[in-house]
């Protein structure tokens, strides 16, 4: 009987498209009213996670940017002696906190402070290697800002013993980092209400569907209906009408967010010189996500929806 | 092939069990009545046979295979070996003769060649080519029977059950319904007739089982109605 069972499961699966997408479409068209609900719904979800999603993208990309370009200096007293500052860079190539450290010499310093201020020169022109004011300094990248300050109190360790001080847009970067955490729980919050929301109503709509057609699984039930013969279209429908949802949100999202990127010109009103994700890639990510989204909370819920009817 | 050996089936505890040690034999070809009062166990019997429930004790066998060892995925491939008469029909409303027995077939993967060729065939033989192209409400009782008939039979199974197959229909088309049942068995299908028909039952002479209270009371080869009304 298992041989037998299994042929039949073959060329049952083979032909199985033909009656699915018949009876799929048949439903959407019948429950039309529920139907256009449940996209409603899928789109309203939709629009509200993809105004996060940008946020939260944006918000990365800022981070990410402001990140790269964040250094901690630690300045050196003027009389460090060389043993000194091999000891602090030592300890400072040895923490893995670390991504990499230059020094930079009082000579140095002076070269670059004197490039930078190139239309005052003759104000700097008094200075020499001799009496020079600028004091040397390890320039150090860290892999994690947030590790910004520990790697502070590891510098601090040398105070008096070569370190002079150490400065870093400590509020800045904080801020920064804590925006990034709360833009990434508020999405994940709104992610999962969203989700449960969406994945009822759909369930509700599908239930209606599998209820009209109670007698109908009833009957392939008894004729030898494979569970998964009947559950197919009925996952089929749920996932159609959340990937309906998804294209429509998505057309709605793009042209609103070109629209305000048109408006605004590129200007972010941020306090530093940060650049915002590109937006063609903003929306990959978002059409990629939707397409994802919408079809899985629509299978889920087709699937919750079914399985009471399915014991006979 | 049916063999039921020392079965019981309860539903609750509170209660007397629906089926009481029951044992028997239906050998393939056979064509045999189960009768009994209401709640006597006959859906009990056929709800088992379909493995829509479990006996409680004992074991049912249908072609050698005992059917409580199936697992929950087998069940379906179970039931294609069982054609499946009822009472009420259960026809689909919104679709005509034909599509209705053609369903069967599609359920279970037969390609559209194999459907066309079969179920005029199987149509032919329930009498109802002319109807083909009607749907269920333009039917008769017996006519629509006739459909139900001809959709059980179409991936032929090598069981027909029917649950009161005449149990809506006057005496007349009844005769006609079990002349289409004997003629289904005489080409070497096994065939179960559950049924309240004394006339019937009496007329037909074949093999009758009587259940009463959950017990096998009679097993009777010559055919008498089991019990007195």
């Amino acid at each position: 009987m298992r041989q037998v069972g299994t042929a039949m499961k073959f060329s049952s699966i083979k032909t199985m498209p033909r009656n699915v997408v018949r009876d799929t479409m048949k439903s959407i068209e019948r429950n039309n009213l529920m139907s256009a609900a449940s996209v409603l719904s899928v789109i309203a979800a939709l629009i509200i996670l993809g105004i996060f999603l940008i946020l939260t993208i944006n918000v990365q990309e800022v981070t990410k940017d402001v990140e790269s370009k964040l250094e901690l200096k630690i300045f050196l007293q003027s009389d460090f002696t060389d043993t000194q500052k091999e000891t602090i860079e030592q300890a400072l190539e040895k923490s893995d906190l670390i991504e990499n450290v230059t020094f930079e010499s009082a000579e140095e310093a002076l070269e670059k402070f004197t490039v930078s201020l190139e239309d005052y020169a003759p104000l700097l022109s008094g200075y020499n290697s001799e009496n020079n004011p600028m004091p040397a300094s390890f320039v150090v990248r860290v892999t994690d800002p947030e590790d910004m300050d520990e790697v502070q109190t590891l510098a601090m360790s040398f105070e008096g013993e070569g370190v002079e001080y150490v400065r870093y847009g400590q509020e800045y970067v904080e801020a920064l980092v804590s925006f990034n955490k709360f833009t990434n729980t508020l999405s994940i919050v709104v992610l999962v209400v969203l989700s449960m929301i969406s994945i009822f109503i759909i369930y509700n709509t599908i239930k209606l569907t599998v209820f009209a057609r109670r007698r109908e699984i009833g009957i392939m039930k008894y004729v030898g209906a494979t569970n998964a013969y009947i559950r197919a279209p009925f996952i089929l429908e749920g996932t159609l009408l959340g990937l309906m949802g998804a294209i429509v949100a998505f057309l709605i999202i793009r042209i609103t967010y070109y629209y305000i990127l048109g408006l605004v010109g590129g200007n972010l009103f941020l306090p530093v010189d940060a650049s915002l994700a590109s937006p063609d890639a903003v929306m990959g990510q978002l059409i990629f996500f939707f397409l994802l989204y919408g079809g899985f909370i629509g299978a889920v819920g087709s699937v919750f929806a079914i399985r009471k009817f399915l014991d006979v | 092939m049916i063999e039921f050996k020392n079965v019981t089936k309860g539903y609750d505890k509170n209660k007397s069990d629906a089926l009481k040690n029951v044992s028997l034999f239906i050998d393939k070809g056979e064509f045999v009545f189960l009768v009994g009062r209401s709640g006597a166990g006959k859906s009990t019997f056929i709800k088992l046979l379909l493995r829509e429930i479990e006996a409680t004790e004992g074991s049912v066998y249908i072609n050698n295979f005992n059917v409580s060892k199936l697992s929950k995925k087998e069940i379906p491939f179970l039931r294609r070996k069982m054609g499946i008469v009822f009472q009420d029909f259960r026809l689909l409303e919104n679709k005509s003769v034909y599509e209705n027995v053609a369903y069967a077939m599609e359920i279970i993967g037969k390609s559209e060649k194999q459907i066309q060729k079969r179920v005029p065939l199987a149509l032919d033989m329930v009498g109802l080519s002319h109807r083909m192209n009607h749907y269920p409400h333009e039917l008769s009782g017996g006519e629509q029977q006739r459909v139900v008939i001809a959709r059980a039979i179409i991936n032929n199974p090598s069981i027909l059950i029917c649950d009161e197959p005449t149990g809506n229909l006057d005496p007349e088309t009844s005769y006609e319904i079990i002349s289409i049942l004997e003629e289904i068995n005489r080409r070497g299908t096994t065939v179960v007739v559950v049924t309240h028909d004394r006339e019937i039952v009496d007329t037909m002479k074949k093999r009758v089982l009587t259940l009463e209270d959950g017990i096998l009371k009679v097993d009777d080869a010559t055919g008498r109605y089991g019990y007195e009304v």
